[in-house]
């Protein structure tokens, strides 16, 4: 795409100031390619003769030809500062090459021009609240085009339609259509149908009339030599909204989505419509008004149905292609983004090829293609794609603008008639806004959500238009229509002050108008539930009541999806996951990520100032992130627990500070391999330790999680424990602290896919395979990393678990390979991705199921439970010495006796003074029992007794990942 | 016939178009639609629902129906369910998806969006207790998902306690250390569903054509 971005520019930066190449063409334009470059650029047009054709062909031809001449001298070497230019024979030490690297010279200056000035615009933070950042780009072209103008007496640069509508169009485009609300756009459909197709069309033919009418009437000037089709065809060119604009304005404003997404739809669906206007009247300016003859009128009509359907199919047909080829990238995450730019890029060059509308095949594909792209491609190249493409869009905006700005000084093009430019402001104004308010009209007929007056001025005075109507009417053929010159300036003037005056004042207008704005802020779980379910009750009473409304459709589409399309482009470890899950998933991974952001912080600070507190005598146990979660409310925020503050003996003060240093200074445990790959992209440091406070906070949440869950069995157990360890329990020297074995040892609990079944011989090398609950003690003598296999069988059938913890680490698929184990966890098993999380969720949940629930025999989880209370392998002396096996057991029995007691809480129980009162805490001796955290607030099913004593060390154990 | 039929019904549709909002034309296409459900037979049962071909395949079919059948649901502050309904119980349980007029106050927009989600509270708190328990919750989730196979029996799981625990978090805010979280009150669900635009989300565009005979 860079490469597609470098030569896209190379156009732009054809005509180099003092370069000595071919002298510039006639009016300045740059060149048009000899193919049909646009929709909108008819072959005549083309025809016309191109003095610069061999320099337009291909820019790289030009580079390379310029590249050859100096270079045929002799060796060339490149060096930056001084240049000594010998002529003549020998040897040449340093040369200067401008003609060489001219064309990519010039378009990285004027990147670097364009993005050190939206830095600057933003420099002022008020500024540019007030102030678009499209109308700023404007000026700046325009003063960049003065300065150039000044120096050069000739405006060099253009805003070439070629370069525009071959590369700069597309990568906004496939921006907006990659990344566009695939719901809101479908289901406002029908409004964004109808502004586009029949508004554009309404704005084109009344724009064009009037326009004639008033040159009849004297209002425009007669030098101005146009009859009634040269007025059509402005009228078409110049009312269609447009998307970049649009988007550059309304992007700062945040209105509503509803409204947003029926502007912008239109902005991008009304191509189709522009596309076949212009050309069709082309054609007939080209044959003459009175030689048009009335089948050619159905052509046209016959010609808008082929461009807009079969742009539109061209495009979903390119994201099916798209879909299916991430479906089989798994080897090549690398090269993953790259397809997505590239499939979406040829949807839109394929348009172009068949003169379809370009715009409505790339959207189209975008849409197509997301959801599927989405789910398939990892992680890392969903960034990569989302901000490469953001990138891209961006830059091609700015040099849009820049561009606009700086064709407009250049005088030689365009001439200027007073009555034509404000016949064309009024009209374009009225006709817009007439169009919306007669539209919207019938259109809230049948809208459940009727658009209000507010929605209607904003619609109205957000039809700005911009570069394409500019990149069209340069592409008038001057000799066809003899009024270009004014029809330029004229559409310079509207996009300035539809992009400038209204971009400006939109604003100010919206927040008078009190429209509703669109708020930022993420479903919450429950509400994403609810959406769902909304969309199931809707067709249900559809159904019911015997109509075929849109959800009845809708259904109709999801089932097709989910029975056909899903299983043809999705891989098959996504495929069964079903939407709800997946936006559970993402709000897990944005709650974790938050409490990176916001938690990382007070983990790390709070926790390593711990030592300095040792002498308190109140001691907080356990991370300060639940607590500083729970204050925040944030989202899915799982700590329902209260930290009791008890004192603690020295002793336990010292081992704590001791396990908080251990827990959080970063040490080397392991040299990573640091060799190049280009095919893999080795793991930074950052990145890991950046994993590694992932890991702790979602383990810490996690047990606060399970801990609340379970407060129910704790009591039993402590009880229990109380009576089984009393004995080896002796005195409190070494006080059992929750921070149990698994703080001490190494041991990993990866998470598997459950249906991975058939994919786990191969996992997925890339971070799609497990998240890793990782805790280390770094201490001990000699690391042992201990893993259990992150594949199914681990999972499911207990021989496997029972045999893979401690002695099958040789036979797993990624340990064999790895050359120096690593002291904590291979680095496979421990990316952190959200499919991951959310299995580990379902995990450390489940875990927590089968333990309150009599154990069904597919029960997975209790063979794991043992395993792992198995690796715990080294304990710390510390820790209770009853032994694996005999712990795994009594697992059992608790597990089952919990759920015994368990079921009528679970049925019956309302008010908590229903509760059977809890047993009475272990007597108070015991050790640690005075460090226990009190749970504060409980699902009613989970109500429990307040803790007892010792409780957590014990159920802690097994359940906790 | 259907002159007849108009003609006939007028009187009695008078009577329930100002009871549910709809107009006649509508009742007279929803009565078709019964009539048509119910095998010209004066009532319904579950079991008509059940037949309801676009429905098999609804996740949530079951607390529809079983909505259609709950007193709660018919204005009348009745509890319990019932075994068939008439005409106008299918009608006044249809109006709660009734788009409401354009011009509302925002009290009258308050009332709309209160009646609504009672009817969605209603669907989810099965046994009318006044609070969604985490149980009723679990199935609901359940039932979302059963759609997508048995895989996601533990999701459904996960989802709906993770999703209590956001209810709790925001509804209650601060917890004191022995307080439990009951349930979803039905204040609490208004709470919870503040940012949801219900009033414009559960609707349904109700003919004035009868588009049933396009149903096989």
């Amino acid at each position: 795409m860079l490469l597609l971005l470098g030569l896209m520019l190379l156009t732009a930066a054809a005509d180099p100031p003092g370069a000595d190449g071919p002298p510039l063409r006639g009016p300045g334009l740059g060149f048009s390619p000899p193919d049909a470059a646009s929709p909108s650029a008819p072959p005549p047009l083309l025809l016309r003769p191109q003095p610069g054709a061999e320099y337009a062909a291909p820019g790289v031809a030009s580079a390379r030809s310029a590249a050859e001449e100096p270079g045929r001298g002799g060796e060339e070497e490149e060096e930056g500062g001084e240049h000594h230019h010998h002529h003549g024979g020998g040897y040449r030490v340093v040369q200067w090459e401008w003609s060489y690297v001219q064309t990519p010279y010039i378009i990285a200056t004027w990147l670097l021009v364009a993005s050190v000035a939206k830095i600057l615009f933003h420099f002022s933070q008020r500024f540019t609240t007030v102030v678009p950042e499209s109308c700023m780009l404007i000026l700046l072209g325009l003063v960049l085009g003065g300065i150039v103008l000044i120096a050069n007496k000739k405006q060099l640069y253009q805003l070439e339609p070629a370069l525009f509508f071959l590369f700069l169009l597309p990568t906004i485009v496939g921006d907006a259509g990659y990344f566009m609300p695939a719901r809101l756009f479908f289901d406002n459909l029908g409004a964004i149908l109808t502004y586009a197709v029949v508004g554009t069309l309404w704005n084109a033919f009344c724009t064009g009339f009037c326009l004639y009418a008033a040159k009849l009437l004297g209002v425009i000037d007669d030098r101005v030599q146009a009859d009634l089709m040269d007025f059509l065809l402005f009228g078409a060119l110049i009312s269609a909204v447009d998307p970049v604009a649009v988007l550059a304005v309304f992007e700062e404003v945040h209105v509503n989505d509803t409204l947003f997404i029926i502007v912008f739809g239109e902005s991008l669906v009304n191509d189709a419509v522009t596309v076949v206007l212009y050309k069709v009247y082309i054609s007939f300016v080209e044959v003459g008004a009175e030689n048009v003859q009335t089948a050619d009128y159905f052509k046209g009509v016959a010609s808008f149905l082929i461009v807009s359907i079969g742009g539109t199919l061209v495009g979903l047909v390119f994201a099916v292609i798209l879909g299916f080829i991430t479906r089989f990238t798994k080897k090549v995450r690398i090269i993953e983004p790259l397809f997505v730019f590239l499939l979406v890029y040829l949807a839109y060059l394929t348009a172009e090829l068949f003169s379809l509308s370009a715009i409505l095949s790339m959207t189209f594909c975008g849409i197509g293609a997301n959801k599927y792209v989405e789910a398939n491609i990892s992680q890392k190249s969903r960034t990569t794609v989302k901000y490469t493409m953001k990138t891209l869009a961006s830059i091609a905006e700015t040099i849009i603008f820049i561009f606009l700005g700086i064709s407009a000084v250049d005088k030689s093009k365009w001439a200027w008639d007073t009555g034509l430019v404000s016949c064309t402001l009024v009209f374009i104004f009225v006709f817009r806004a007439a169009g919306v308010i007669g539209q919207t009209w019938v259109l809230n007929r049948f809208r459940l959500v009727p658009l209000d007056k507010l929605d209607q001025v904003v619609m109205s005075y957000g039809g700005l238009r911009g570069a394409v109507a500019f990149a069209l009417v340069v592409l008038l053929d001057g000799e066809q229509v003899k009024a270009k010159d004014y029809f330029v300036a004229t559409t310079i003037v509207v996009i300035f002050f539809t992009v400038m005056f209204q971009g400006l004042t939109i604003k100010p207008l919206v927040n008078w108008l009190k429209v509703p704005r669109s708020t930022n802020r993420k479903p919450t779980i429950n509400e994403e539930i609810h959406e769902r379910a909304f969309d199931h009750i809707l067709t249900a009473v559809e159904d019911i009541a015997g109509l075929q409304g849109y959800h009845h459709w809708r259904d109709k589409w999801e089932q097709f999806d989910k029975n056909y399309l899903s299983k043809l482009l999705l891989r098959k470890s996504v495929y069964r996951k079903s939407e709800l899950w997946e936006a559970y998933q993402k709000i897990n991974i944005r709650d974790a990520i938050s409490v990176i952001d916001q938690g990382g912080n007070v983990l790390t600070s709070a926790r390593l100032s711990l030592p300095s507190m040792a002498s308190r005598a109140s001691f907080p146990e356990v991370t300060n992130v639940t607590n500083y979660l729970r204050e925040n409310g944030s989202g899915v925020c799982l700590d329902l627990q209260v930290i009791d503050n008890v004192p603690g003996a020295k002793v336990e003060e010292d081992t704590e500070t001791h396990h908080v240093l251990a827990e959080n200074l970063y040490k080397p445990r392991r040299r990573y391999q640091s060799h190049y790959s280009r095919h893999f992209m080795p793991l930074g440091e950052k990145e890991r330790q950046d994993r590694e406070v992932f890991q702790r906070n979602m383990k810490s949440r996690m047990e606060t999680f399970k801990t609340t869950r379970h407060k129910r069995h704790k009591k039993e157990r402590s009880l229990k424990k109380r009576r089984g360890s009393d004995t080896k329990d002796d005195g409190g020297d070494k006080p059992r602290r929750n921070v149990s074995w698994q703080d001490k040892d190494p041991v990993v609990v990866p998470v598997e896919s459950e249906e991975d079944k058939a994919e786990h011989s191969d996992q997925e090398k890339d971070e799609d395979v497990g998240i890793t609950f990782v805790a280390r003690k770094v201490e001990t003598p000699k690391p042992r990393p201990t893993s259990v296999p992150a594949d199914v069988d681990g999972y499911q059938s207990p021989t496997a678990a029972h045999h893979s913890p401690v002695g099958g680490d040789s036979h797993l698929p990624w340990k064999g390979g790895l050359g120096s184990p690593p002291p904590c966890v291979s680095v496979e098993a421990t990316k952190i991705i959200p499919v991951d999380l959310q299995q580990a969720w379902n995990q450390s949940i489940s875990s927590l199921e089968s333990i309150s629930s009599p154990p069904p025999p597919a029960e997975p989880v209790h063979p794991r439970v043992i395993a792992l209370s198995r690796l715990g392998g080294p304990r710390p002396a510390s820790y209770s010495p009853s032994s694996s096996q005999e712990e795994a057991e009594e697992e059992e029995e608790e597990g089952g006796a919990a759920s015994q007691e368990m079921q009528p809480l679970m049925s019956s129980l309302r008010p908590p003074g229903s509760l059977p009162p809890p047993p009475p805490p272990p007597p108070g001796s015991a050790p640690g029992s005075g460090r226990r955290r009190n749970p504060c607030v409980y699902l009613k099913s989970l109500v429990t007794a307040p803790p007892a004593g010792g409780s957590e060390l014990h159920s802690r154990g097994p359940t906790q990942l | 016939m259907g002159a007849l039929q108009s003609l006939h019904g007028r009187p009695e549709y008078l009577d329930l178009a100002e009871k549910t909002g709809f107009s006649f034309e509508q009742i007279r296409v929803l009565h078709e639609r019964f009539k048509q459900l119910s095998h010209n037979e004066e009532t319904l049962r579950r079991s008509h629902f059940n037949e309801i071909p676009d429905l098999a395949c609804n996740p949530i079919r079951a607390q529809i129906i079983e909505a259609f059948f709950d007193r709660r649901n018919y204005h009348q502050n009745g509890e319990g369910t019932v075994e068939e309904i008439g005409f106008e119980e299918f009608l006044v349980v249809m109006s709660h998806f009734r788009p409401p007029s354009l011009h509302m106050t925002e009290e009258q927009r308050e009332n709309v969006r209160r009646e609504k989600l009672r009817f969605v509270f209603n669907m989810h708190d099965t046994d009318n207790d006044g609070t969604i328990t985490l149980e009723e919750y679990r199935h609901v989730v359940e039932e979302l998902l059963s759609r997508s196979g048995a895989l996601e029996k533990e999701t459904a799981k996960s989802i709906a306690d993770a999703a209590m625990l956001e209810v709790a978090s925001i509804s209650m805010g601060h917890m004191e250390p022995d307080e439990f979280y009951e349930g979803i009150t039905f204040e609490h669900f208004l709470k919870l569903l503040d940012g949801f635009e219900i009033e414009s989300r559960m609707n349904i565009r109700f003919l004035n054509m009868d588009t049933s005979t396009l149903c096989k």
